[in-house]
């Protein structure tokens, strides 16, 4: 039995799933759901293994969870095209809305698939924090060192943390509003002032200490008299 | 007679961009101009301003070379400033760093960028098919200094965990051996360059004129990270007064400064190190020099490339022995990102490091937060320009009728001889207002 995958001809077996072939033969699909290590384990929930059928004769392509969709001959699937991509980006925004991102308490921060895959997709909305593998009391904020992290975009594997100093926002400040809130509310609750964490963003545009300063005020955070 | 127009724009195989002119009349010398065209950086104004835990980040953008050298001068002088102490433990892992540096530098200067002109090629790229063993070695040593870099730094360029008062993570002891193991592995692969590079070395002009070379000097050892200001003519300067031996001024071709001390023009870099502290070389190091009959005082700027390699030797051995005195001691403990207390406080202080082009300064003044209100730097690359200009002033008409090619060649070679930094060294812009 045979299907092709993005162009080229694996052979399979009957009852194989396409990800188990597309696995078998060095073929990248991303999945959050499986288990890696035990495959009979598969809820086909996550939805982030999403490949194209595309279809035979007349028939439209359809969007199946590779996890769950069973081979037959002749098959063909596409599982990098914008079509995929644009889905398992939407797939992963959903996810990510649901998803209570205190990543600096979390104990899998710095070594996150799903933060991984937010930068793979460029999703807006996973700070460095997610990254970094300092919490609780390793966190630089527990040590009253501002640390930037909480309100800069990851994607650098948070290399500065790693190296023992605080994060200086090299990618800049999310525009995830939300995630804003939050880690402006991490700074409140580690004691640090408006002026101070003012005074390091110094780093950032003027429109972005435009967005953090109207946040501050929409939302009161770090007021001053309440942190001092 | 001849007539000679060289106009080299710009100079290819150095960091940045120089022009060579030279005109010449029915054998008569019109004209020999080393130009410096490149845009200031402005650096010394930007950080004004900023708070002292800042500065070496941002002065390590000086240069993407020998970013390990600015931001170790740049934390001498914060740490001078406000007078933080660093342990004896960090000292020797910067001057690890800097032996990193400092391998990783020479390795490309005289690898890449000076043996295609000993070979008689335009790049290295046809020595991949002319002697590829050869260039593989250097490779390896190449990424050899890289690993240093980042075992001792956290990154090839650009360190980060050099930080004021000591190191923000340190290796680790097992990282330590094994690049100890990988550094003793390469000696011989250094005794085998070495001889490549023997093989070719007539191929460098046998020019000598002589010149003042200036320095940092230690008591103890061939000094990298710590001394006194040293000159070929005899003097010996404290670092806190530099601007004694710098002398900085301004030339209209040029928009980086130039320096002079004793006399029209010195020389700093691994030849100016290599005559000022022979004696502490490392013994290896010695036996490298000899076989190239390099000895001080020489006057042979060419020989510069041949210093370099030499300093590559000493590097490796001696990084190998700091190695050794960290770990027997063992390396002490400190928290997951340390950050040292320091209490900001105003005052000024001068750094001083020997970076692979020669010696670096930075000076800065803080205020009683911690932020800089003044800084300068000088760096080796602006004091060597002064030199350059000089030695073509006088090669030229001992070089005249050797056609325009040659010329054109010999005074490229020159340039290159001192590895130049040139976009590192821009600093002065000439501004005329118009009424």
């Amino acid at each position: 039995m045979k299907i092709t995958i993005d162009g080229k001809e694996f052979s399979c077996k009957p009852g194989q799933k396409v990800y188990d072939v597309a696995e078998e033969n060095d073929i990248y699909i991303p999945t959050l759901c499986l288990n890696k290590l035990n495959h009979e384990e598969r809820p086909a929930g996550c939805r982030i293994c999403l490949v194209e059928l595309v279809g035979q004769g007349n028939a439209e392509p359809k969007l199946e969870s590779s996890c769950s969709l069973p081979v037959h001959d002749g098959m063909e699937i596409s599982t990098k095209n914008k079509v995929v991509y644009d889905e398992r980006r939407e797939v992963l925004e959903l996810l990510l809305s649901e998803h209570e991102q205190d990543c600096r308490n979390c104990g899998i921060s710095g070594d996150c698939y799903f933060a991984d895959l937010c930068f793979e997709y460029d999703i807006d909305g996973v700070s460095v924090c997610s990254e970094c593998p300092n919490r609780k009391d390793g966190c630089f904020l527990a040590r009253d060192i501002l640390c930037l992290g909480p309100v800069t975009h990851a994607g650098c594997n948070a290399f500065c943390t790693r190296n023992g100093d605080p994060c200086e926002s090299c990618f800049g400040v999310l525009s995830n509003k939300d995630v804003l809130v939050f880690g402006l509310e991490a700074f409140g609750e580690n004691g640090f002032t408006r002026d101070q964490v003012l005074e390091a963003a110094k780093v950032f545009s003027y429109e972005e200490v435009r967005v953090l300063e109207e946040l501050m005020d929409e939302y009161d955070l770090l007021n001053k008299e309440v942190s001092e | 007679m001849t007539n000679l127009n060289v106009n080299v724009e710009h100079v290819t195989r150095v960091e940045g961009h120089g022009n060579i002119l030279v005109d010449a009349k029915e054998g008569k010398l019109e004209r020999v101009m080393w130009e410096i065209p490149e845009a200031p950086r402005y650096f010394e104004a930007f950080v004004k301003g900023k708070p002292y835990t800042q500065l070496a980040q941002i002065t390590a953008r000086i240069c993407g070379i020998c970013s390990i050298g600015h931001a170790l001068t740049s934390l001498k002088a914060t740490e001078d400033a406000l007078d933080i102490e660093v342990s004896e433990q960090d000292v020797k892992l910067r001057e690890l760093a800097l032996h990193g540096e400092n391998m990783q530098s020479h390795v490309l200067h005289v690898g890449y960028l000076a043996l295609p002109d000993l070979v008689g090629e335009g790049s290295v790229i046809p020595l991949a098919t002319s002697h590829p063993e050869e260039l593989k070695k250097v490779i390896s040593l190449h990424k050899l200094a890289n690993e240093l870099s980042r075992v001792t730094c956290g990154r090839t360029t650009h360190p980060r965990r050099l930080i004021p008062g000591g190191f923000s993570k340190l290796p680790s002891p097992l990282e330590l051996e094994n690049m100890k193991t990988k550094l003793e592995g390469s000696v011989p692969v250094l005794h085998e360059v070495a001889s490549f590079v023997k093989g070719l070395s007539s191929a460098l002009p046998d020019f000598e004129r002589e010149t003042e070379f200036i320095s940092l000097t230690h008591d103890d050892e061939y000094a990298f990270y710590d001394g006194k200001i040293a000159s070929t003519d005899g003097d010996i300067t404290p670092v806190d007064d530099y601007l004694s031996v710098t002398n900085e001024y301004v030339v209209p071709q040029s928009t980086a400064k130039y320096t002079k001390n004793n006399r029209e023009s010195y020389m700093v870099g691994a030849l100016a190190r290599l005559n000022n502290n022979y004696d502490l070389l490392s013994p290896l190091a010695k036996e490298v020099a000899e076989d190239f009959g390099l000895s001080p005082v020489c006057h042979n700027p060419y020989m510069n490339t041949i210093a370099q390699l030499v300093e590559v030797v000493h590097s490796v051995e001696d990084s190998i022995n700091l190695i050794d005195d960290i770990l027997d001691k063992g390396i002490e403990e400190q928290g997951l990102n340390h950050q040292p207390d320091i209490e900001p406080k105003a005052g000024t202080g001068v750094g001083a490091v020997e970076v692979p082009r020669g010696i670096l300064f930075h000076e800065y003044t803080y205020d009683d937060e911690g932020r800089c209100t003044k800084a300068n730097c000088i760096i080796p690359t602006n004091q060597n320009h002064g030199n350059i200009q000089h030695d073509m002033e006088s090669l030229v008409p001992q070089i005249l009728d050797q056609g325009e090619d040659k010329v054109e060649l010999i005074l490229e070679m020159l340039v290159r001889a001192y590895d130049p930094c040139i976009s590192c060294s821009t600093h002065y812009v000439d501004v005329k207002f118009k009424r």
